[in-house]
């Protein structure tokens, strides 16, 4: 299964349908199958702060989502993070397509990538990098179930090893 | 219009609606008010995002009227999320903003809105369908019963006067949150 299929699938399996992102070159490789699939509903936002509180708010209506953005946008993240996930434990997985890796074309694009797994780290929260096919499924499935036991946001990271990265 | 008259105004015409509140003075006043009340979600950050997680309780909810009191500074902070709204177009929204022309938490500050901007004009350029700016709690009350009864998503600005100082309630986030998620239990 390639990998952008096995994300999805995973998503289903644990019952997560409502799906907020700001798009880009690598997630919409995701983002576009779930866009023509009646499982999910899609909510293009505006920002991804944006993103996290519309699915805030469906989880503590009873109904689980996850958000999709890019790594120049989790700088946009921080503050709904810090408080309102954190203090008041609202899980929920997210996707984040990775630049500023291997193949990288856009000097613009580094400094904010290479800083998402310290922003993770600061606020204390779990990610992993999603770097291959093998470990997909055991990583996605293992993520969202950690997020909801813990209720805390989980990242999940998609390398340019994963995903080829965008094109130019 | 004083705003805690505005909130017990809506409060007296509800009953198990869901209610988010914008961080400060509004949540403050709603759990002052109604501090019993399961539906009621209050936020003590994340400002800006009131109207985004009331997004998200409509659209997990769809059943049920949702209402947002959100507030200007609040809300010039996330204008986008008027957008989004008006995509999603979820006809159980209420969103009522508090318009007090004033940072009112950080010491009355003057926002935009007490100068040029006109944020029910921003709502319609947005693209909600239902858009009302009332300055009387008379108003607001007719409005107001209209948007319980029909379709939104509405969009209700309403005028009020800044410099109350509710008092801060003593509130656990994680049980405020728990006990809101019960009311949607099936």
């Amino acid at each position: 299964m390639a990998w952008s299929d096995q994300i999805i699938q995973g998503l289903k399996d644990a019952d997560i349908s409502l799906v907020a992102y700001v798009p880009d070159g690598i997630t919409w490789r995701i983002l576009g199958k779930m866009e023509d699939d009646p499982f999910f509903h899609m909510i293009p936002c505006s920002r991804e702060e944006e993103a996290i509180g519309i699915i805030s708010g469906a989880y503590t209506a009873g109904k689980r989502g996850t958000v999709f953005m890019q790594s120049s946008g989790f700088g946009n993240c921080i503050n709904a993070l810090a408080t309102l996930n954190i203090p008041s434990r609202i899980p929920f997985p997210m996707f984040i397509g990775m630049r500023g890796g291997p193949g990288e074309f856009n000097m613009a694009q580094i400094p904010g990538a290479r800083a998402v797994p310290g922003i993770l780290d600061s606020l204390g929260l779990q990610y992993f990098s999603l770097t291959r096919e093998d470990e997909l499924d055991q990583i996605i499935k293992g993520g969202i179930a950690l997020c909801y036991a813990g209720r805390l946001p989980v990242a999940n990271l998609l390398s340019t090893l994963l995903t080829g990265g965008r094109d130019a | 219009m004083l705003r805690v008259d505005a909130i017990q105004s809506v409060l007296d015409r509800v009953k198990d609606e869901p209610i988010i509140a914008n961080l400060g003075g509004t949540t403050f006043h709603l759990h002052n008010l109604s501090e019993q009340r399961d539906a009621n979600l209050y936020t003590w950050g994340a400002m800006g995002l009131s109207s985004s997680i009331g997004l998200g309780v409509a659209l997990a909810a769809p059943d049920r009227k949702i209402i947002v009191m959100d507030g200007d500074g609040s809300l010039l902070m996330n204008l986008g999320s008027l957008g989004t709204i008006a995509r999603q177009d979820p006809k159980n929204m209420i969103h009522i903003v508090w318009d007090n022309h004033q940072w009112g938490g950080t010491g009355g500050q003057p926002t935009h809105t007490a100068g040029v901007t006109d944020l029910a004009a921003v709502a319609r350029g947005a693209g909600i369908p239902k858009v009302e700016a009332v300055s009387t709690l008379e108003a607001l009350e007719e409005v107001f019963d209209r948007a319980l009864t029909e379709d939104g998503p509405w969009c209700i600005v309403a005028d009020v006067e800044g410099g109350d100082k509710p008092n801060r309630p003593d509130v656990s986030l994680e049980e405020n949150l728990q006990r809101f998620r019960k009311t949607f239990a099936p």
